[in-house]
C-alpha cells in the first residue's frame, strides 16, 4: 500500500514537472477561475458587512410620556426584550437624552437658548430596540402598539423611519439575490472551465494511457498518479488565486474605502482570509478530482 | 523497516493472485498447453470488414513464428486477439490453455504482465528516461524497488543500452527505441513477445539487430510472434512461417521461408 502510495505521488510529481507546459497552461487556467470565484466570494463578504452596518444603525425608538416612573419603564424593558425578534433593548433616561441633544446642537445657539429659556428637560425618556433582521421591525412595531403598556407610550419613531426601513429591507434582499445569483453564475463557469482544462489535459495524454494499459497497469495504478495530479492542479491553483486576490484587495481597498467610509476592503479580506482560501482549495481540489477520474474513465477501456 | 515490509506483503499478494488465476484450469498440467490456440476465430469490425475468417491454429510454447501477409490481412487482428484489445467475433482464443473472452476487465491486466509488446510506432512513454520506461512494466506489476534497480540495468545491458538509461526516447535513433521497447518486453519475464512490424521504422541493420535479439531471447526460453513483411527478416529467422491472406492462413511452413503461397 505504501508503496503504491509513494509511487503515486512520486509519479504525479514528475508529471507535473515533465509535462511543464501543460502544468502552466492548466493551472493558470484553473487560477483564474479561482480567482474570479474569490472575487465574488470577497465582493459578498463586503456587501454583506455594508448591509449589516446598515442594518445594524437600524433602530425604534419607544418615547414615554413624562410622568411614567423610570422602574415601570425597566419593567417594560424586560417585557420587550422577552420578545424573540428583538436584539437589544437600550434605555435613554430624559438626562442622557439632553445631555445627547446638547451635545449634537452645541454649534447651534439658537436652540440653545431655547433650551435655556424653558429651563426645564423637555426630553422623553425612551427605549431603543434593535432587532434580530431588519425585516422584522414592522413585527415590533405592530407589537408595541398593541401591548398592555401602550398607553404610557408618546409615539415611537418607526412610522417616521417606515419608508427608510422598508427601502433598505428591500436593497438588502435584491443585492443578497443578485450577489447570490452571481456567484452561482461565476462558480458554474469556473467549474466547467475547470471541468474542461483537465479534460484536455488528459486528452493530451490518451496515448499515454494506452501505452499503460498494454504494458499491463491496472486501471487504478494509471488512475491515481493522474487524479493526484489534478490534486496538485487544485492546490496550487488556490494558493495562486488567494495570492491574486490579496493584491487585487490591496490596490482595491482605498477605492472602496473612498467609497463607503469605513469598509477597510483589506482587514475584510484578511479576516476571512481562512474561508477565501478554504473554499477555493475545497473547489479547487474537489474539481480537480472530480474531473480528472471523469475524463480518464474514457481512456481506460481499451 | 514499514517499507520494505510493506513490498514483501505486495510482492506476495502478487503470487497469491497469480495463482488464483491459475487454479482455475489446475486439473491439466500446464506443460501441456499450447501457448496460444485459436479455435474457429472470426474477426468482423463494425463496417463488415472481415478481418479474420475461420482460423484455427496452435502455437506452441518457445516456438518462433513468423507471421506474414500483405497490410490488411489481418496480421494485427491476430495479435490484437491475443492481448486481448478486441474481442473474436466468433470462436475462442486460448492462451496458456484460458479462454481470453472468460477475462473480465479488471484481470486484463494481469493478462497483459504475461505478454511483452514490441510496435512499430514504439509506444514508449515520452516523458520518462529510458530506465524509467523499462521499470514502469516492473512498477506496474507492484515489484519491490530493489528487483526494479537490479533487473533494470541488467536488461539494459541486454539490448546494448546500458549507457544511455536517462534519455528520453525523443533523445535516441529509432533502432536504440525499439530495443528499448524490447527490453521493456522482457523485463517481467513474459510467456509470450508479441512483436507487431517492429522494424517498419528501422534502418537494416538496425533490423537484424532487433531480430537477433528477439531470436537470442526465443533460446532464452519465451514464445515469440514476429508480424512482419519483410522477406530479409523472415529467411534471417528461418523459423515457423505463418501466412495470412484476406483473413485466412494460406500457409503455414515449420521451416519457412518468406513465399507467396
Amino acid at each position: 500500500m505504501f508503496l503504491i502510495l509513494g509511487r503515486t505521488i512520486k509519479e504525479s510529481f514528475i508529471n507535473f514537472w515533465r509535462n511543464g507546459w501543460l502544468s502552466v497552461v492548466a493551472v493558470s487556467n484553473l487560477t483564474l477561475s479561482l480567482y474570479v470565484v474569490g472575487f465574488v466570494l470577497t465582493i459578498l463578504i463586503v456587501t454583506n458587512g455594508i448591509l449589516k452596518s446598515f442594518e445594524d444603525r437600524m433602530n425604534i425608538s419607544v418615547y414615554f410620556q413624562s410622568d411614567v416612573a423610570e422602574e415601570k419603564i425597566m419593567e417594560i424593558k424586560k417585557e420587550i426584550e422577552s420578545q424573540e425578534k428583538v436584539a437589544l433593548v437600550e434605555y435613554i433616561s430624559k438626562d442622557k437624552a439632553l445631555e445627547e441633544f446638547k451635545k449634537n446642537n452645541a454649534n447651534e445657539p439658537a436652540i440653545m437658548n431655547s433650551l435655556n429659556i424653558i429651563g426645564e428637560n423637555p426630553l422623553l425618556a425612551s427605549l431603543v430596540i434593535k432587532a434580530d433582521s431588519s425585516i422584522q421591525y414592522e413585527k415590533i412595531s405592530d407589537y408595541i402598539g398593541k401591548a398592555s403598556f401602550r398607553e404610557s407610550v408618546v409615539r415611537t419613531n418607526y412610522s417616521k423611519n417606515k419608508e427608510i426601513i422598508s427601502k433598505l429591507n428591500g436593497i438588502i434582499f435584491k443585492v443578497k439575490k443578485s450577489g447570490l445569483a452571481l456567484a452561482t453564475i461565476f462558480g458554474f463557469i469556473s467549474a466547467i472551465n475547470i471541468f474542461n482544462t483537465v479534460r484536455i489535459a488528459i486528452y493530451t495524454r490518451r496515448q499515454e494511457i494506452g501505452v499503460m494499459r498494454l504494458v499491463g497497469a491496472s486501471n487504478m495504478f494509471i488512475r491515481l498518479p493522474i487524479v493526484f495530479e489534478g490534486v496538485f492542479y487544485g492546490i496550487v491553483a488556490s494558493v495562486l488565486g488567494t495570492m491574486f486576490l490579496f493584491f487585487t484587495a490591496k490596490f482595491g481597498s482605498p477605492f472602496i474605502s473612498s467609497m463607503i467610509p469605513g469598509e477597510n476592503l483589506l482587514d475584510v479580506f484578511k479576516n476571512n482570509l481562512n474561508i477565501i482560501l478554504g473554499v477555493q482549495m475545497v473547489a479547487g481540489v474537489f474539481l480537480g478530482i472530480f474531473s480528472s477520474w471523469i475524463a480518464i474513465r474514457k481512456y481506460l477501456k481499451v | 523497516m514499514d517499507i520494505s515490509q510493506e513490498e514483501n506483503k505486495i510482492k506476495t499478494k502478487n503470487i497469491s493472485e497469480n495463482e488464483k488465476m491459475e487454479e482455475n484450469d489446475k486439473e491439466e498440467n500446464m506443460e501441456e498447453f499450447p501457448a496460444i490456440k485459436f479455435e474457429g476465430v472470426s474477426k468482423i469490425y463494425k463496417n463488415d470488414f472481415v478481418a479474420l475468417s475461420d482460423i484455427s491454429l496452435e502455437i506452441k510454447k518457445n516456438e518462433f513464428v513468423s507471421l506474414v501477409g500483405h497490410s490488411g490481412a489481418g496480421k494485427s487482428t491476430f495479435l490484437k486477439l491475443i492481448y486481448a484489445e478486441e474481442t473474436p467475433t466468433q470462436g475462442t482464443v486460448y492462451f496458456d490453455g484460458r479462454p481470453l473472452n472468460k477475462i473480465s476487465r479488471r484481470k486484463l491486466s494481469f493478462h497483459r504482465r504475461k505478454i511483452g509488446t514490441v510496435f512499430q510506432d514504439f509506444k514508449l512513454l515520452p516523458q520518462k528516461t529510458v530506465f524509467e520506461n523499462v521499470s514502469y512494466a516492473l512498477e506496474v506489476c507492484g515489484a519491490p524497488r530493489k528487483e526494479i534497480s537490479e533487473d533494470v540495468p541488467q536488461i539494459l545491458d541486454i539490448v546494448g543500452l546500458g549507457g544511455e538509461m536517462e534519455k528520453y526516447s525523443h533523445e535516441l535513433s529509432g533502432g536504440e527505441q525499439q530495443k528499448v521497447v524490447l527490453a521493456r518486453a522482457l523485463i517481467h519475464k513474459p510467456l509470450l513477445i508479441i512483436a507487431d512490424e517492429p522494424t517498419g521504422n528501422l534502418d537494416p541493420q538496425s533490423s537484424i539487430e532487433i531480430v537477433e535479439l528477439l531470436l537470442k531471447i526465443n533460446r532464452i526460453g519465451t514464445t515469440v510472434i514476429l508480424a512482419t513483411h519483410n522477406r530479409e527478416i523472415v529467411n534471417k529467422a528461418a523459423k515457423r512461417v505463418i501466412v495470412l491472406e484476406n483473413g485466412k492462413i494460406i500457409c503455414d511452413d515449420a521451416k519457412g521461408k518468406y513465399k507467396v503461397c
